[in-house]
């Protein structure tokens, strides 16, 4: 029975972990428009939270969620007003709880200091008169609470809509009833035609096709849900270090696969905190630097080329170019009078140890570092860039692979082989001159006067045999130009379920994934860019 | 992985690569596949076949003969593949090995097994776990778990400038 019971405390903490979220996005809307509505619904969760705290004998947690209550209900009974401070305490019971929650689950986890917190809520909603609440005493900054970490068990859950669980069911069912209609026939299969067995064997294959569908996207999340947390983050940055930024988000709904958002939350963390500390400026330097008193802090995701792009900008003081070259040759990484492209210069500081700061502050030196940053990006298969310019700001570009995924690809043949290239990066098809029928890796046509780059798949790959009568180019966007690819044959275009290659595969460029194709082999997915980067790095090879 | 435990016996599975009998721990042995086509990934060491489709999943599939030095294995009417369950830089990795053929499943005791010998054989002595005596032949043990965690693996693939350079 003892696992019952665990299967209950999984379920209690992983709802109590998404409820605290809640709370908290709930608790910073409450400060920018103090709306009764909203009041009522924050009230909902917190009842919700001290109804099953109490219910999984963890009175304590209860009792702050009670507290919590009161002073919510004087805010909705509008006897106290909503201000900064209110909202910091109600932050910080939040935060509180977070901890209980994960010191209630394993042993030797610090508990906080609970009486202390309570007795603060309790005074907020108890005073009639504005409290002297103010400033949280030093030792309780929520940057403390900020680090502890929401982790309760290492344990990766997923909330799926009811109703696609439901689907997913029914059509399960569906399958079962298809499949023994399908056994039933071909046990009888001389009294049916091929047309009709194949007739019965489509009909399955489309619900199979329904179900794999319906799994795949049950797994995609909009990666908002790592944006999320930062709005509370950019708040307690903000309240320690005195300066002002303000959050602007795009891209929410771009969906991507649960496992990227878990592993992109941490290198985001960093840098939004690197940003607002190293990048951002104080309200009076930027008034004097005639910007706005506000810094912005900007994040972007968007859908590439069969990868994500997340980007972080700041408006802020921008990378300094001569303090990186100086640090640089510090640390050895530069000789004296090397120079170097800004591009690689700026991505130094991904170097481990690297630090331009010339003070290291509350806020930086702890946690992970940029070299962190970056690892964990590598990791994820994926790449990092700096575009920087000195006292108008920094953006750090992230391009992520869709770990797992359906995308739309476009299929081309070369030798025996079907290869799939997003469709996202396919500008149009040609046919190859017939000028350009010499063999060889790379070459160049003239595409309506444009010189158009080419590489030659067949021959990049070692290919054998002769190539086709007809070779065609795919012209594919690459960076701010164009390039082709030169192909066999062209296939067209359809939705791909990318499996990713596994680790065995990990340091091989060009490939991006694989997909299986409706002939049980299994296609490769290219990836365009870094195939054209590795084609242009062989080219000296390739002339010799 | 697998050492055999004292005075107990252990299965081994036997397959030939260019005439030479192999043997891995049954344990290790998830089932044995035939062989299908197998797509070559272009930029891979050269002793890794390619990938396969194994019931939906990508199953990455080495060729042994030219790990060990040997021309590519040719494919032949009784060629498999078999699957294996292999620790990959801490990881459990699911993994296919062409063999030419599959021998027998052989069970050795502890006394049946003698430490591979300092040279002769056609495999680095590094990647043998032992020599398995059945009958009069020797049979060699293969250690996989050591043959793909070796350094080549990582060095046969290209480093990317930015690690270069850091």
């Amino acid at each position: 029975m003892k696992t019952d019971l665990d299967a209950v405390r999984t379920a209690f903490r992983a709802e109590a972990t998404e409820l605290l979220a809640g709370l908290e996005k709930d608790f910073l809307a409450l400060e920018s428009a103090s709306d009764p509505a909203a009041i009522e619904s924050v009230l909902r969760s917190v009842h919700t939270l001290k109804g099953n705290s109490l219910l999984m004998g963890f009175p304590a947690a209860s009792e702050v969620a009670h507290r919590v209550e009161d002073l919510l209900a004087r805010l909705s009974h509008r006897t106290r007003p909503v201000t900064a401070e209110l909202v910091t305490l109600l932050l910080q019971a939040v935060d509180t709880l977070r901890v209980m929650l994960a010191a209630h689950g394993s042993e030797g986890r610090e508990a906080p200091d609970v009486p202390e917190i309570q007795r603060r809520l309790q005074e907020a909603a108890g005073a009639e008169l504005p409290t002297d609440s103010a400033p949280a005493p030093e030792g309780a900054t929520p940057e403390k609470a900020a680090e502890a970490p929401v982790p309760v068990t290492a344990e990766r859950t997923l909330r799926v809509g009811l109703d696609r669980l439901d689907r997913m069911l029914d059509l399960t069912g569906e399958i079962a009833i298809s499949r023994g209609r399908l056994t039933a026939m071909l046990e009888q299969a001389h009294r049916y035609s091929p047309q009709e067995l194949l007739e019965a064997h489509r009909d399955a294959d489309r619900l199979y096709l329904d179900l794999q569908e319906l799994v795949l996207k049950a797994r995609m999340v909009p990666i908002g849900r790592a944006f999320q947390p930062f709005a509370r983050t950019l708040r307690d940055l903000c309240e320690a270090s005195g300066k002002l930024v303000r959050l602007e988000v795009s891209g929410e709904d771009v969906e991507v696969d649960t496992a990227v958002v878990d592993l992109i939350r941490d290198p985001l963390l960093h840098l939004v905190r690197n940003a607002v500390d190293h990048g951002i400026e104080t309200p009076a330097v930027r008034k004097r630097l005639g910007k706005e008193y506000y810094g912005t802090l900007k994040l972007r995701a968007s859908h590439e080329a069969g990868s994500i792009v997340i980007e972080v900008e700041d408006d802020g003081a921008g990378l300094n170019r001569e303090r990186i070259r100086a640090r640089a040759q510090a640390l050895g990484l530069l000789q004296p009078g090397e120079e170097r492209p800004d591009a690689e210069l700026f991505l130094l500081i991904f170097t481990p140890g690297f630090s331009t700061a010339e003070r290291v502050t509350e806020l930086s030196g702890r946690g992970i570092g940029m070299d962190v940053v970056k690892r964990n990006i590598e990791n994820l298969r994926g790449s990092i860039a700096i575009d920087t310019r000195e006292g108008r700001g920094t953006t750090i570009h992230m391009r992520l692979p869709l770990t797992l995924s359906i995308i739309e690809g476009f299929s081309v043949k070369v030798g025996e082989e079907t290869y799939i290239l997003p469709l996202q990066s396919v500008l149009e098809c040609v046919e190859l001159p017939e000028t350009e029928k010499r063999p060889g890796h790379t070459g160049v046509l003239n595409l309506r006067g444009q010189p158009l780059p080419y590489l030659r798949l067949r021959e990049h790959f070692s290919v054998e045999g002769p190539p086709p009568a007809r070779e065609s180019v795919v012209v594919i966007s690459q960076g701010r130009g164009q390039a082709g690819l030169a192909v066999d044959a062209l296939l067209g275009q359809g939705q791909t379920v990318v499996k990713p290659l596994g680790k065995v595969f990990q340091d091989v460029s060009g490939v991006s994934g694989s997909a299986i194709l409706g002939t049980g082999r299994v296609a490769l997915i290219l990836d365009v860019p870094s195939l054209l980067q590795k084609a242009l790095r062989n080219l000296p090879a390739a002339a010799s | 992985m697998s050492q055999p435990a004292a005075s107990s016996v252990v299965q081994y599975l036997s397959f030939f690569i260019a005439g030479e009998e192999y043997a891995v721990g049954i344990l290790q042995v998830r089932e044995i596949i035939e062989h299908d086509s197998v797509t070559r990934v272009p930029g891979a060491p050269a002793w890794i076949r390619g990938v396969t489709n194994l019931r939906g999943s990508v199953l990455p599939v080495i060729d042994l003969a030219m790990k060990f030095g040997l021309p590519p294995s040719t494919i032949n009417r009784r060629s498999c593949i078999v699957v294996v369950e292999v620790a990959f830089q801490g990881e459990k990795l699911v993994m296919g090995m062409l063999a030419d053929a599959v021998g027998q499943v052989l069970d050795l005791g502890s006394g049946d097994v003698e430490p591979p010998p300092a040279f002769g054989t056609p495999v680095h002595a590094d990647y043998l776990a032992g020599m398995g005596k059945a009958g009069r032949k020797f049979i060699l043990l293969l250690d996989i778990d050591r043959l793909l965690n070796h350094q080549e693996l990582r060095a046969a693939s290209a480093v990317t400038p930015e690690r270069a350079a850091s």
